[in-house]
């Protein structure tokens, strides 16, 4: 990866031929130079050590500019106020856990940080205090290490009012947000990382439009209030924990438009909200494919959940550790959601089914109360628990929740379409295969032949 | 070689001594698989599973896709969990009655003194009839996997055909053991409609009782995850079920704790330790089956 990188680098600073490996102090040296607030830009080329910003400057690489820092230290260390950084190629930083090294470390910002590459380090963009800062367009590539033992992609620390938006991060830790409120988070793409998007006690942000995808977790909010979560693709967050959004003891939470599909859970709720006078919001979303569709705890309470569609989840709703959901609502005055095992009917035409859904599983329910039993799922014996819940209704369980207003047809969602998988072709090819390979097979076998006298004797006895 | 003596000059205990005479091994083994092929092919029970196992399998992937056309994802694939329903159910069934009469009812009919009477070993016979049948059960199981195949293909479903291909060779490799056992409980029984009723017994053991007495065992002993997973994979439709989650997920998470435990502990040789408790159970009940059979042959 640094080879590649440091070959593109390479090609692009051909037209202004520097050598290879130049010291960072030389661009150290521009920077101390500089008057603050100037502009300064590097000759491209690839620079061999770590930088330091004491002062406000515009630090523009224009897409040529990489500094190595050879696996020492952070890479660009910003100490001063309304310091820029931009199109920067950045490479190469500590790893130790006690440094804390980064791509860009800044600790008195406000800060602007965009369209950077930061690949192969401990931190991506770590700021701390640094209030109103900008991080747009950066791809920050971690380094190749356990989860547990890498470092974040982009941590804020006591920043309030920072904008993040159109960044990439993947192969790192957490985009973590600490003690900092009144953020935007928009159209951010973090892939095959610990936590998507990770809020602690941060308060008053809205996220929208992100794409969250192979991470463990997608969005985890932690005691983190009035959050409002918008149009967010997250799906195939299949790690231990695994879920598409988790709700940890936040208040006013509203969860709206978000696609959450083949997550291994797509929402957990857990103690949310916490505090008394306080609400949840989970509305319009679309909850496909998952192992399980939504997970709560048993207290929670006071959620309104509708007009999502609860689609095809292998277990639409569960109950961690058993138990019952009836202190939320599965519908709000007008309509509830739809849910895919619905088995009722809409026979005025109104859109709303006639029954109310309770889902009853003799199965789920045992599943709820010892996870282990999940080995059995797709099997027929589960099959037969549930035919047999059904023969004896004296065994079928209590509902665990209940939405009187199911929808009869899925809401329409203004989600991004997805592609469907193709490979018509193959599978066609392997469709024609089997059957010629037992056409072939009987024929072959079947066909009489004159020289061996013990099969045609034997089938005329 | 080519002139064969039908009237058994020898008993096939004497065979060893004048082995010139007669076939080779493999030779000896693919005319009596021939053979039961073709008896296979002409019988009812052939043409019923096919036809049951093709309709059911078109019927099962048609509606698992009739819901999921519009979005991309297919999470685990209800179609794939569909079929592998279908297959537990269904497979082990066609495999252990077919294997379960094939013994049993020359036993009955007063054919198999006569097939005894062929310079065969009875250990060449029974390969011979272990080897037609299990041509027989691949063909019929192209044959559904194939056509349904076709129907998947023509509305693009999301399963991959890799990984289609793979749940075929599984529930073939399944249906060798199942066979295996069935002809087990077919040299051991005097009569076909004996072995059948045995068969069924042990089919309904496979499927359901081995597998809700370890969930009762799980919930009251609270059995640790390796305890689960170990006592899981004895059973053969298990190890089955497990290999094509692999195949199609890359881990066995969405079995929950037990599935992860297993995906971490074992790793990339987790395929391999399911494929090898399946293979044992083709290779053990057919060596049991043989000894057996070399001891009691026609009676």
């Amino acid at each position: 990866m640094r080879t590649l990188t440091i070959a593109i680098t390479l090609a692009f600073s051909i037209a202004v031929p520097h050598a290879l490996g130049a010291p960072a102090s030389e661009i150290q040296r521009l920077i101390d130079e500089a008057t603050p607030g100037s502009v300064v830009e590097p000759t491209p080329g690839v620079y061999e050590g770590a930088i330091r910003i004491t002062k406000p400057v515009i630090l523009d690489g224009n897409g040529a500019v990489t500094i190595d820092a050879g696996g020492e230290g952070s890479v660009i260390e910003v100490t001063a106020p309304d310091v820029t950084i931009r199109g920067f190629i950045l490479v190469g930083s500590g790893k130790s856990v006690s440094n804390e090294s980064a791509g860009i470390k800044a600790n008195n910002g406000p800060v602007i940080i965009e369209d950077n590459r930061i690949t192969d380090v401990y931190f991506g963009i770590d700021l701390k205090q640094s209030p109103g800062s900008i991080i747009r367009n950066n791809t920050i590539v971690g380094k190749d290490l356990e989860l547990g033992r890498r470092g974040d992609g982009i941590r804020l620390w006591w920043s309030h009012e920072c904008v993040i938006e159109q960044n990439t991060v993947r192969d790192s830790r957490d985009m973590v947000f600490w003690y900092s409120e009144g953020l935007r988070i928009s159209n951010n793409t973090v892939i095959d990382s610990r936590y998507g998007l990770h809020f602690m006690y941060s308060h008053n942000t809205t996220v929208r439009e992100n794409h969250l995808t192979g991470n463990s977790v997608g969005i985890y909010l932690m005691y983190s209030n009035s959050i409002r979560l918008v149009q967010n693709q997250i799906d195939n967050n299949r790690g231990t924990s695994g879920y598409g959004i988790g709700l940890k003891d936040c208040d006013d939470i509203d969860v709206e438009s978000n696609l959450l599909a083949a997550n291994r859970v797509g929402i957990y709720i857990d103690n949310s909200p916490s505090s008394a006078d306080s609400t949840g919001l989970i509305r319009s979303n679309k909850i496909a494919f998952n192992d399980v569709g939504m997970l709560a705890t048993p207290n929670t309470h006071d959620n309104t959940i509708y007009n999502n569609g609860f689609i095809e989840n292998e277990e639409q709703v569960s109950v961690h550790g058993g138990g019952q959901l009836f202190l939320n609502d599965f519908a709000n005055n007008e309509k509830g959601n739809f849910w895919s095992d619905y088995n009722g009917f809409d026979r005025d035409q109104d859109g709303l089914g006639e029954f109310a859904y309770e889902p009853r599983s003799l199965f789920r329910t045992m599943l709820a109360r010892e996870p282990n039993l999940r080995l059995f799922v797709h099997s027929p014996a589960q099959q037969a628990i549930e035919l047999t819940a059904r023969a004896f209704p004296e065994l079928d369980p209590d509902p665990m929740l209940s939405d009187p207003k199911p929808l009869a047809l899925p809401p329409r969602f203004d989600l991004p379409s997805l592609e469907a998988g193709a490979g018509g072709f193959h599978m066609a090819l392997v469709a024609f295969g089997l059957v010629l390979f037992s056409a072939l097979v009987m024929l072959r076998l079947t066909l009489e032949r004159n020289n061996t006298p013990v099969t045609g004797n034997k089938r005329n006895d | 070689m080519s002139t064969m003596n039908l009237n058994g000059v020898s008993r096939p205990e004497n065979q060893s001594k004048n082995r010139v005479t007669h076939l080779s091994f493999v030779r000896s083994i693919m005319l009596i698989a021939r053979r039961e092929f073709r008896d296979a092919l002409s019988s009812k029970w052939f043409l019923l599973y096919t036809i049951a196992f093709t309709t059911l399998a078109i019927g099962v992937s048609f509606l698992s896709l009739a819901g999921s056309g519009e979005h991309g994802f297919a999470g685990f694939g209800k179609t794939a969990a569909g079929l592998l329903n279908l297959i537990m159910l269904v497979v082990p069934l066609m495999a252990l009655t077919a294997g379960a009469g094939t013994i049993a009812g020359e036993r009955e009919r007063g054919t198999l003194l006569y097939l005894l009477a062929q310079p065969l070993s009875r250990t060449e016979l029974l390969l011979g009839k272990y080897v037609g049948l299990a041509i027989a059960l691949i063909c019929s199981l192209c044959i559904g996997f194939g056509l349904s195949a076709g129907l998947l293909a023509w509305r693009a479903g999301g399963v991959g055909a890799g990984s289609f291909l793979m749940l075929v060779v599984f529930a073939s490799v399944l249906a060798l053991s199942m066979l295996s056992l069935g002809v087990l409980i077919s040299v051991q029984s005097r009569r076909a409609g004996v072995a059948t009723g045995i068969s069924l017994f042990v089919w309904l053991g496979l499927v359901f009782l081995s597998d809700l007495g370890l969930m009762a065992g799980t919930v009251l002993f609270k059995l640790r995850v390796q305890e689960v997973f170990a006592l899981a994979i004895i059973n053969p439709l298990q190890a089955f079920k497990m290999n094509v989650i692999i195949n199609l997920n890359a881990s066995l998470d969405v079995l929950g704790p037990v599935g992860m435990y297993a995906s971490q502990e074992f790793g990339e040789s987790l395929p391999w330790l399911l494929t090898g408790v399946i293979v044992l159970w083709c290779l053990l009940p057919l060596a049991v089956a043989i000894m057996i059979f070399r001891k009691r042959g026609g009676i």
